[in-house]
C-alpha cells in the first residue's frame, strides 16, 4: 500500500517538476532522437509489410490506401483527445505544460485531419464512385479540420498568456462533442462509410494479412505523433522565452 | 504497378509523403529560427530571470 503510495508521489513529483521548462527542455532534447528512431524503424516496417500484403478480392489494391488512411484518421482523433487532456490540465490542475502540449498538438492534429480527408476522398473514388458525400461520418470529420483551424486562429489572435489558455481550454473542450460523433456517426446514421471493423469488441472482421500491416502503421503513425509533438512543444516553450526576453527588454527601456 | 487504380493510390502516398514532411521541416525552422532569436536577444544582454521563467 505504502509502496503504491510512494509511485503516485514520485509520479506526481515529476509531473510537477516538468513545469520547470529547462527540465522539460533537457528531457525533449534526449527524448526526441529516440523517438524520430523508432518512428523511422516502425515506418520502414509498416510500409515494407503493407506493399507485401496481398491485394483485396473486393477492393484490389486500393487496400493499399488503408493503410495510411486508417492511421491518419485514428490520430486526427486521438491528437484531439490529447488536447482535451491537457484543457483539463489548464483548467482544474493549471498546469502550465498543459495550454504547451494543446497550443503544440492543434497544428499536428489539422495536418492528419487533412490526410484523413485526402486519403479518404482518393479511396472513396474509386470504391463508392464519388469524391465526397456529405454524410455523417465525413462532414463530422470535415467539422474536426475546422474546430483544429478554429483553434489555431484563436491561439494567434489573443496575446494575453492566461487569457488565450483558457479560451484554448474551453473551445478546445467544447469540440470533444465532436469526437464521439465522428465515431459513432456509421452507427447512428445512413452513411456510406463501413461501419468499424478494427476496434470492435468482438473479433476484428479484418483477416490478419491486412490487420498486422494496419496495426504496424498505426504504431508507427502514433510514435510520428510523439515525435512531432514533442517538438512542437519544445517551440512553444522557447516561443514564451523570446517573449519573455522581449518584455523584460521593454522593462528596461523604460 | 498498381493496376488501374495507379491514379488513387499513388497520389495518396505522395500527398501524405508531403504533407508529413512539409509539417516536420515547418517545426525544424521554427526551432531552428527561435533559438537564433534568443541568442541575438541573449548577445544584446538581456537574460532569464532566475528559475528559467516561460
Amino acid at each position: 500500500m505504502n509502496d503504491v503510495a510512494t509511485q503516485k508521489t514520485g509520479f506526481w513529483t515529476w509531473l510537477t517538476g516538468l513545469a520547470n521548462p529547462t527540465r522539460f527542455m533537457g528531457l525533449a532534447d534526449r527524448w526526441i532522437p529516440w523517438l524520430a528512431a523508432i518512428t523511422t524503424a516502425l515506418l520502414a516496417l509498416g510500409l515494407w509489410m503493407s506493399f507485401n500484403a496481398p491485394e483485396d478480392y473486393q477492393q484490389g489494391a486500393t487496400v493499399l490506401i488503408m493503410f495510411i488512411h486508417v492511421p491518419t484518421v485514428w490520430l486526427a482523433m486521438f491528437c484531439y483527445l490529447v488536447m482535451s487532456i491537457s484543457a483539463l490540465g489548464t483548467l482544474v490542475w493549471r498546469h502550465p505544460l498543459s495550454d504547451v502540449a494543446l497550443r503544440a498538438a492543434a497544428p499536428i492534429g489539422a495536418a492528419f485531419t487533412l490526410l484523413g480527408l485526402i486519403t479518404g476522398s482518393l479511396w472513396g473514388k474509386p470504391m463508392w464512385g464519388a469524391w465526397w458525400v456529405w454524410d455523417a461520418r465525413l462532414t463530422s470529420f470535415l467539422v474536426l479540420l475546422i474546430i483544429y483551424l478554429g483553434i489555431i486562429s484563436l491561439g494567434r489572435a489573443l496575446e494575453e498568456p492566461t487569457q488565450a489558455a483558457k479560451a484554448l481550454a474551453i473551445t478546445t473542450l467544447v469540440g470533444f462533442i465532436n469526437l464521439p460523433i465522428i465515431k459513432f456517426s456509421v452507427d447512428w446514421f445512413e452513411t456510406l462509410h463501413q461501419p468499424a471493423s478494427v476496434s470492435r469488441l468482438a473479433k476484428p472482421a479484418m483477416d490478419v494479412a491486412f490487420l498486422y500491416p494496419l496495426l504496424t502503421m498505426a504504431l508507427a503513425f502514433s510514435f510520428l505523433f510523439a515525435t512531432l509533438h514533442l517538438m512542437n512543444m519544445r517551440n512553444e516553450i522557447l516561443r514564451r522565452r523570446i517573449r519573455s526576453l522581449k518584455l523584460r527588454a521593454a522593462a528596461g527601456e523604460r | 504497378m498498381f493496376g488501374k487504380h495507379a491514379a488513387y493510390i499513388i497520389p495518396s502516398y505522395t500527398l501524405t509523403v508531403l504533407v508529413i514532411a512539409g509539417l516536420l521541416l515547418w517545426i525544424l525552422a521554427t526551432y531552428r529560427k527561435r533559438k537564433n532569436e534568443i541568442a541575438a536577444l541573449e548577445a544584446k544582454g538581456i537574460k532569464r530571470g532566475a528559475g528559467g521563467e516561460q
